[in-house]
C-alpha cells in the first residue's frame, strides 16, 4: 500500500509540475491520432489481454463479461 | 498557423529592417560601408546628397516601388504557407464535412501452444457530427473458439468449439466543456449471458488542457451450463465499475492522464466446468509445476469437487497514461497500471509503444507489454483435503495464480484514401506473440501465444 501511495505522489507530481499553459495555437501537435490518453489496444487485443491478465482496469467503458477463461 | 504566423514575423522584422536601412541612406544620414577587405570607409557630411558611383539611385519615387517589392515576396511566402497547409488539411479528411460517418471491418486470429484457437470477425459503425457534439458507435462481433487445453483433456473431455456473439452500442454528446457519453454492451453463449451499461461525464478545464472523466457502469452476467437452460441453472453475478480520472496537457508535445478504476464484484463466479483436483498431504508434495494430467490423476484423492470461489470481490486498478510527441516524426505511448483485489492479487502492467510516422501515409509502431502478478490468498498448486474436508476456496483457474507475460509486437497502418482524404481508408494490422509464464500450475508451466488483427475502416 506504501508503494501505492508513493506512486500516487509521483504520478501527481508529474501531472501537476512543470505544466505550462499551452495556447491553441500551440496546439498542433496534440492532434497527432497517437497524441491521446485513451487505451491504444483494439477491442480483440484488449479481450485476449483481459482473458490472460488477472487484472482489470484502465480500458475505459466498462466490458461485458465473457467467462471466457 | 504557427509557422505562418513566425514566418510573417520574421518578413515584417526583415521588412522592419529594410525601412530602417532605407531611412538610414536618406540624405543628411551618415553611413559606413566596409570595403574588400580595407578599411572602412566614412563618407563625409560634405559628400551628402551626392551619390556614390558604386550605389543605385534611391529616390522618393523608388520607395514605393520597393515596398511592392517586399509586399509581394511577402504574398508569395504566405501562399506557399497556406499550400503546405491545405496539403495537410487534406491529409486530414479534406474540408469539413457536417456529419462523418464510418464503418469498419476487423478480424482477429489467435492460437496458442495448449489448444485454444479463436478467430473474431467483428463489424463496426460510426458516426459523429463534431460541430453539434455528439457521435454514436456500434459494434457487432462473433468469437469463435475452439479448445482442447489441458484443463479439458484431463477431464477426458473432447475438444469443443462455440460460438459468443457480443455487441455494444453507445452514444456521446459533448457540445462544450461537458459531455456525456453512455454505452451499452452485452455478450452472449448458451452458457454466459452478460448484460452492462455505463455513463461517463467527461469535463474540459483551463481552456480545454484539462480533463476530468467520471464514470459509472452497472453489469449482470447469467452464468449457465451447456446442455442445460438458465432457468434450470444458472448463477447470477452482478458487478459495479466506477472510473474516476484526469487527463493533462503538460506542454506542446505531452500529455498525461491518471484513471482509477474500482470494481466491486457480487455473486458466484465459479466456473460450472472446472474440477480441482484434491489430494492428500503427502502426495501434493510430490506435485510439481506444470505437472502432468496422468501423473495429476494418478495421485489425486477420489474427491472431484468443483471449482469454488469467493460471493464477493473488490477491485482496484490505478491507470497511467503519458503520449510523448518526439522531435523524431514518432511519438511514445507509455502506460502503467497497478491493481489489487480483495483476494489477495497483486500485479503490475507496463504497455510501451513507439509510433513512427513514414511518410504522409503510414504509421508503424513497435510494441512491448509486460505483466506479472502473484496469486490469489487462496491460490494452491496442489490443494490438500479430503471427501469430508474440502478447501473452503479452491480453484483451478492459472489467471489467478502467479504468472509473468511479456507481449511483443508491432503493427502499422496504412491511410489509403485519395489525396486531400487520405484517411478515409485505413488498413490497421497487428501482431502479438505472448509468452506466459505460470510459477505455480499443474498442466502447464508455461504458454505460447500469438495474436493477429486486420482492420479496415472506411470513411462515406
Amino acid at each position: 500500500m506504501r508503494r501505492v501511495r508513493l506512486c500516487l505522489v509521483a504520478i501527481a507530481a508529474l501531472l501537476l509540475a512543470a505544466c505550462r499553459h499551452v495556447a491553441p495555437y500551440e496546439r498542433g501537435i496534440l492532434a497527432h491520432p497517437s497524441m491521446t490518453t485513451v487505451g491504444t489496444p483494439g477491442p480483440a487485443e484488449a479481450h485476449v489481454y483481459s482473458v490472460h491478465e488477472g487484472a482489470v482496469g484502465g480500458g475505459g467503458a466498462a466490458e461485458s463479461g465473457c467467462g471466457c477463461n | 498557423m504557427p509557422r505562418v504566423l513566425r514566418t510573417l514575423a520574421a518578413l515584417a522584422a526583415a521588412l522592419a529592417v529594410a525601412r530602417a536601412a532605407l531611412a538610414q541612406t536618406a540624405p543628411g544620414a551618415p553611413q559606413t560601408e566596409p570595403t574588400d577587405g580595407g578599411p572602412q570607409e566614412e563618407r563625409a557630411p560634405s559628400d551628402e546628397g551626392a551619390p556614390r558611383a558604386e550605389e543605385p539611385i534611391e529616390s522618393d519615387a523608388e520607395a514605393p516601388r520597393r515596398e511592392r517589392v517586399i509586399e509581394a515576396v511577402l504574398e508569395r511566402d504566405v501562399e506557399a504557407e497556406r499550400a503546405q497547409l491545405e496539403a495537410l488539411r487534406g491529409g486530414c479528411g479534406g474540408p469539413e464535412r457536417a456529419i462523418n460517418v464510418r464503418a469498419g471491418l476487423e478480424v482477429g486470429a489467435y492460437h496458442d501452444d495448449v489448444g485454444v484457437g479463436v478467430l473474431t470477425p467483428s463489424v463496426t459503425g460510426h458516426v459523429d457530427n463534431p460541430l453539434s457534439g455528439w457521435a454514436l458507435d456500434a459494434r457487432y462481433l462473433v468469437d469463435v473458439v475452439s479448445a482442447a487445453s489441458p484443463d479439458i483433456v484431463s477431464t477426458a473431455s473432447r475438444r469443443w468449439s462455440e460460438t459468443r456473439h457480443a455487441g455494444n452500442v453507445g452514444g456521446r454528446y459533448q457540445p462544450g466543456n461537458v459531455g456525456v457519453a453512455l454505452n451499452a454492451t452485452t455478450s452472449y453463449t448458451p452458457d454466459y449471458l452478460a448484460l452492462g451499461a455505463s455513463a461517463q461525464v467527461n469535463e474540459d478545464l483551463l481552456a480545454k488542457t484539462l480533463t476530468l472523466v467520471q464514470g459509472y457502469g452497472f453489469g449482470h452476467d447469467v452464468i449457465g451450463r451447456a446442455g442445460t437452460s438458465f432457468s434450470a441453472f444458472s448463477r447470477e453475478l452482478d458487478y459495479h465499475t466506477v472510473t474516476l480520472g484526469a487527463s493533462r496537457v503538460v506542454n506542446p508535445s505531452l500529455v498525461v492522464g491518471v484513471f482509477g478504476d474500482l470494481v466491486v464484484e457480487r455473486g458466484d463466479q465459479s466456473k460450472p466446468y472446472r474440477y480441482v483436483p484434491i489430494f492428500s498431504a503427502a502426495n501434493a508434495e510430490r506435485i510439481g509445476r506444470g505437472e502432468a494430467a496422468e501423473t495429476v490423476a494418478r495421485l489425486r484423492s477420489q474427491p472431484r469437487p468443483l471449482e469454488q470461489l469467493p460471493l464477493g470481490r473488490e477491485r482496484g486498478a490505478l491507470t497511467a497514461r503519458l503520449a510523448l510527441r518526439l522531435p523524431i516524426a514518432a511519438s511514445l505511448r507509455l502506460e502503467e497500471r497497478l491493481y489489487l483485489d480483495s483476494w489477495g492479487l497483486e500485479a503490475s502492467t507496463t504497455d510501451a509503444r513507439v509510433i513512427f510516422d513514414v511518410g504522409s501515409r503510414v504509421m508503424l509502431w513497435p510494441h512491448v507489454r509486460f505483466h506479472v502478478q502473484g496469486g490469489v490468498d487462496f491460490w494452491q498448486r496442489a490443494y490438500v483435503g479430503s471427501a469430508g474436508d474440502l478447501p473452503a476456496w479452491r480453484t483451478g483457474d492459472r489467471e489467478l495464480g502467479p504468472l509473468a507475460s511479456t507481449a511483443v509486437g508491432g503493427g502499422v497502418r496504412l491511410a489509403l484514401g485519395s489525396e486531400g482524404r487520405r484517411d478515409d481508408w485505413l488498413l490497421t494490422v497487428t501482431v502479438d506473440g505472448t509468452n506466459t509464464q505460470f510459477f505455480d500450475a499443474v498442466y502447464v508451466s508455461s504458454r505460447l501465444a500469438g495474436l493477429a488483427v486486420t482492420r479496415l475502416e472506411v470513411a462515406f
